[in-house]
């Protein structure tokens, strides 16, 4: 009886390790395919492995399409157009694309299996994309939430991206996190310093990582990150600009501040910097010493919440009322916001019934 | 319907042996360091469904839904949007104001879709109590009847809730 048992045993565990192999063999075998190409806006042909995520597949090739949750199909930021090759719109796509966009053939870049010949359609400034390492050079406390951190370049390595541009941080894996993760950061040094890149990051409730970078980054660090991202940037005219922006939304405004004083401008332009308290307020004497550098600028901070205590004798409230002041031409003058969606709208709609044109007003709504 | 309210909750109560692929995969969801650095379930040592089931039966003596209570969490949501984002008065009682940041998050539950990173904090005058939620809160409440587990960041008591944000 033991002998049977045994045998039996023996038996189903040699048709599970059969079973096994020729499920790692079918495995590779159907999942094998091959080389293909990847035709790049009609101009240029890659040779690839198929098999994996278009998202993936073109990071491989140092193609590096906007993602924020890092290919789980959940964010919607790596669209791109597939005109041939890309197979059916899958179900987990059809949420994040509108039915135009689904018309056009856009698809979700890591929802996007390549497994044959494939042609899309990205912008060109993505080619501009690339992934860089970097030694954090410098930290600073700016408040109680809000680190300043410059990343010097690996030696030899130069960024070159526009003022107002974001790059994607890459963490690594830390604590409890076993995983690595991007999120997307706004550059607040200057275009002309091309070997490193200032950001500023506020440490976000349970953010993955803006954990990582307020309590485990130190410096000496090495950090990658790609970039450059995004289209809010200065727009080269000769137009006034109201630069509206609180919190970490001061770090494109910076940057663009900073290339101004290095190439020069007579602009006339106004800062309002919205706040809730003074402990909110940070690198005020940074820009008020614009005020110096530029014939026409101010900056205005806005608070909120100031407390009787904080014996507050600057402009409080909403920016919106005081716009009416630093607005001499609303047809000549353009807007740079940053920040969350409810102020991007509200100082949009503001700014339109001021007489801006909604075409002027360009903008980062932290998305 | 959404995944958990379609299913009886009480036929695999606490049950971590029976749970099914896809109830381990959203458990895996949850754990610390996947979507938000410290999770879903804090320091609770039930599992999600047993979480939702406790939660489902306090809210039945209490005679409130997750609806209902979702759709007070948002109604203040909206009612702080509603004033930018900045520090509100809602019902006469009620200080609301919203936090919006960079980013999105995702539901541990893998349905489609993201949330903004949206704080809200109400604070109930009378009491001095306060709560604070996110985006993803309301939908976790709404569409799963998940409050969280007990000391996660996020954790929000369906008691406490009934008891301090329907007041007239």
């Amino acid at each position: 009886m033991l002998q049977r048992i045994i045998d039996d045993i023996a038996l189903m565990s040699a048709i599970g390790v059969i079973l096994a192999f020729i499920i790692v063999l079918a495995q590779r075998w159907l999942s094998n395919y091959g080389e293909v190409i990847l035709n790049i806006n009609n101009k240029k042909d890659i040779t690839v492995k198929g098999g994996n995520s278009l998202l993936a597949t073109l990071a491989d090739n140092q193609i590096f399409i906007p993602s924020a949750c890092g290919g789980r199909g959940t964010c919607g930021a790596c669209k791109c157009k597939v005109f041939e090759g890309g197979g059916p719109l899958l179900p987990t796509e059809r949420p994040l694309l509108s039915k135009e966009e689904q018309a056009r053939g856009m698809r979700l870049s890591c929802q996007v299996k390549v497994k044959s010949d494939i042609k899309i359609e990205i912008p060109e400034s993505i080619f501009n994309i690339r992934r860089f390492h970097s030694i954090i050079e410098e930290i600073i406390d700016y408040t109680y939430d809000i680190k300043g951190i410059t990343f010097r370049l690996q030696q030899g390595e130069t960024i070159d991206f526009k003022a107002g541009q974001y790059v994607q941080l890459e963490t690594e894996p830390y604590g409890k996190v076993k995983q690595k993760v991007m999120r997307a950061y706004s550059i607040s040094s200057k275009p002309e310093l091309n070997d490193r890149i200032q950001l500023i990051i506020r440490l976000v409730p349970e953010g993955i990582c803006s954990t990582w970078v307020h309590r485990i980054l130190k410096v000496g660090d090495k950090v990658n990150f790609t970039g450059p991202y995004g289209d809010f940037y200065l727009r080269d005219t000769n137009a006034d600009i109201l630069f509206v922006a609180g919190g970490s939304g001061k770090a494109p405004i910076k940057s663009i501040l900073e290339h101004l004083q290095e190439v020069g401008t007579k602009r006339k332009m106004t800062y309002f910097f919205g706040a809730r308290t003074t402990k909110d307020l940070y690198l005020t004497e940074e820009f008020r010493a614009f005020e110096k550098v530029f014939e026409q600028f101010e900056y205005v901070p806005v608070l909120s919440h100031a407390l009787p205590e904080e014996n507050w004798s600057g402009k409080t409230g909403f920016v919106m009322p005081y716009f009416k002041d630093a607005i001499r031409d609303p047809q000549n003058t353009e807007a740079y916001l940053c920040g969350s969606p409810g102020m991007v709208n509200a100082v949009t709609k503001s700014l339109i019934e001021y007489g801006l044109s909604e075409d002027k007003i360009y903008y980062d709504s932290f998305g | 319907m959404d995944y958990l309210k379609t299913k009886s909750t009480t036929t695999v109560l606490g049950d971590i042996m029976k749970q099914t692929p896809l109830e381990s995969k959203i458990m895996a969801k949850m754990q610390p360091g996947v979507i938000t650095y410290g999770g879903f379930l804090g320091t609770d040592r039930r599992d999600f469904i047993q979480i939702i089931a406790d939660d489902e039966k306090t809210l039945n003596k209490l005679g409130k839904t997750p609806e209902e209570i979702a759709d007070r969490l948002e109604y203040f949501q909206q009612q702080s949007f509603d004033a930018f984002e900045s520090n509100t008065v809602v019902d006469g009682i009620y200080e609301v104001e919203t936090e919006v940041v960079r980013g999105y998050l995702p539901c541990p539950f893998m349905h489609q879709g993201i949330y903004r990173k949206s704080y809200t904090t109400v604070t109930n005058t009378r009491s001095g109590k306060s709560f604070t939620y996110s985006a993803l809160n309301i939908h976790l409440i709404r569409a799963h009847h998940f409050f969280e587990g007990k000391k996660s960041h996020f954790r929000l008591e369906p008691d406490e809730l009934v008891n301090e944000l329907f007041q007239k």
